[in-house]
């Protein structure tokens, strides 16, 4: 125990302060797949809700097997199998557009139930009314939608930060990239590791957090 | 353009094998976790419902700390700390086997705890004074009027655990845990054919978890939806 504080003392600071460098990867392939899921998702819920069988089929496809398969071997498709085809992403690209493929999936069907939870009397009034499909979707349904949306879309957000670390695996320098460079240098995996989970806790806790308080104003709402 | 329907035809006598072993691998690795996890949830639910704050506390702590962790960062604790900390111990140092499913026992435990806690506390009290002054016996409210009941709650939620579970074990590749994404790594160097076998890994996922779904959207249909 004494030895603990002793290698805390001597190498935490440098342990932290590299870590840290890969905070800002870390933070940048989180928030890039958010955005590519938050779009793409909205493509693939439109494509779902379609009447259409030729948009609505490959939909039903894309859900089914993005959210049927490991966010890791989908990363490795990417990373690993794209140059079969003469693609050759860069460890950020694979991570950024592997975990937004996944994220866009769940998100599709978090869009989807919660445009189904809008009473279809509110679209058949609003076009009644003279709007067109897409503006009572984006005046109409939409915006009393986001509201049941917003608790799982932030779920979704948290998910995504966690599943960063799995793309230390595709070479992107984040936080458990370093971590594991760091173990094979100072050969303290034990403080290295704890660090790395603090890290990772001071992001999430404060966010599931908020996902609860969002929980709890939507109920009050209801 | 790569043709995968090619390869395969050409390959598929040495890799089917292969990968379908490592399928019971990855099986046998979510089923013993799951295992464990039911149990660790039910207990740590049950401290999270006593009046003793302790008790409380303490499974608060624990669920908050192990959902707010990615599986990987667990798993590389579990796997990599106890040898640093009793060097020469042999027992401490864990096969990748016990050491995913320790990890993935404490991840999924705290899941549990949280679904089984809104299953409880979603009963209403009066429901149980409702059976014991109709005569009742407390183990007869419990079979009959309470777990009827908590089963419709719980029962979707933890196959949508099982679900994530079963993907999650793909995780356990990295502290070399034997199932299929590890073996799929092997056969993708060994072969130079990194898409053709990622895709079949991919499918072969798919084959092992749609069932699942399948069946949670029946349980969902069936008890209807939950709230």
């Amino acid at each position: 125990m004494e030895r603990f504080w002793q290698v805390l003392a001597q190498k935490g600071p440098y342990i932290l302060a590299t870590l840290l460098g890969g905070l800002e990867t870390t933070l940048v392939v989180a928030a890039g797949a958010l955005v590519f899921a938050l779009g793409f998702g909205l493509v693939i819920a439109f494509m779902r809700l379609s009447r259409l069988r030729l948009l609505r089929w490959p939909a039903i496809a894309y859900i089914e097997f993005i959210r049927g398969t490991p966010a890791l071997v989908q990363l490795f498709v990417i990373y690993f199998g794209l140059p079969d085809v003469g693609l050759r992403p860069s460890p950020l690209q694979a991570a950024i557009v592997g975990l937004g493929i996944n994220g866009a999936a769940y998100l599709a069907e978090i869009y989807r139930a919660g445009i189904a939870a809008i009473h279809r009397g509110q679209m058949e009034a609003a076009l009644t009314l003279g709007m067109t499909p897409l503006g009572a979707m984006r005046y109409i349904i939409l915006p009393q939608a986001i509201r049941t949306m917003l608790p799982p879309i932030t779920n979704v957000a948290v998910t995504l930060l966690k599943d960063t670390a799995l793309v230390s695996v595709v070479a992107a320098p984040e936080i458990m990239f370093f971590a594991r460079n760091l173990v094979t240098e100072t050969l303290q995996s034990m403080h290295v590791y704890l660090m790395a989970a603090a890290i990772y806790l001071c992001m999430t806790i404060p966010l599931s957090r908020f996902v609860a308080a969002l929980e709890r104003a939507r109920r009050a709402w209801h | 353009m790569l043709k995968l329907p090619a390869i395969y035809a050409e390959n598929y006598r040495d890799w089917l094998p292969e990968m379908l072993d490592a399928c019971l691998g990855t099986l046998k690795l979510a089923a013993v976790s799951f295992l464990i996890a039911l149990v660790l949830g039910l207990v740590f639910a049950i401290c999270r419902t006593s009046s003793v704050r302790l008790l409380r506390a303490m499974s608060a702590a624990y669920v908050e700390i192990a959902r707010g962790l990615p599986a990987l960062v667990i798993l590389y604790i579990v796997y990599y700390v106890p040898p640093q900390l009793m060097p020469g111990v042999a027992l401490v140092a864990l096969s990748g086997f016990s050491a995913a499913v320790i990890g993935l026992a404490i991840q999924g435990g705290a899941i549990l705890a949280e679904v089984f806690r809104s299953g409880i506390e979603a009963l209403h009290t009066g429901q149980t004074e409702a059976a014991l002054s109709l005569g009742m016996t407390p183990a007869k409210t419990m079979a009959y009027i309470i777990l009827p009941q908590a089963m419709r709650i719980v029962l979707p939620p933890v196959g949508n655990y099982a679900i994530g579970l079963l993907k999650d074990t793909a995780v356990c590749s990295l502290i070399a845990a034997p199932e299929l994404m590890l073996r799929a790594k092997d056969l993708a160097s060994s072969s130079f054919e990194p898409m053709a076998v990622f895709v079949l890994a991919a499918m072969l996922y798919f084959a092992m978890s749609y069932p699942l779904s399948l069946a949670v959207r029946l349980m969902e249909a069936r008890f209807g939806r939950r709230g």
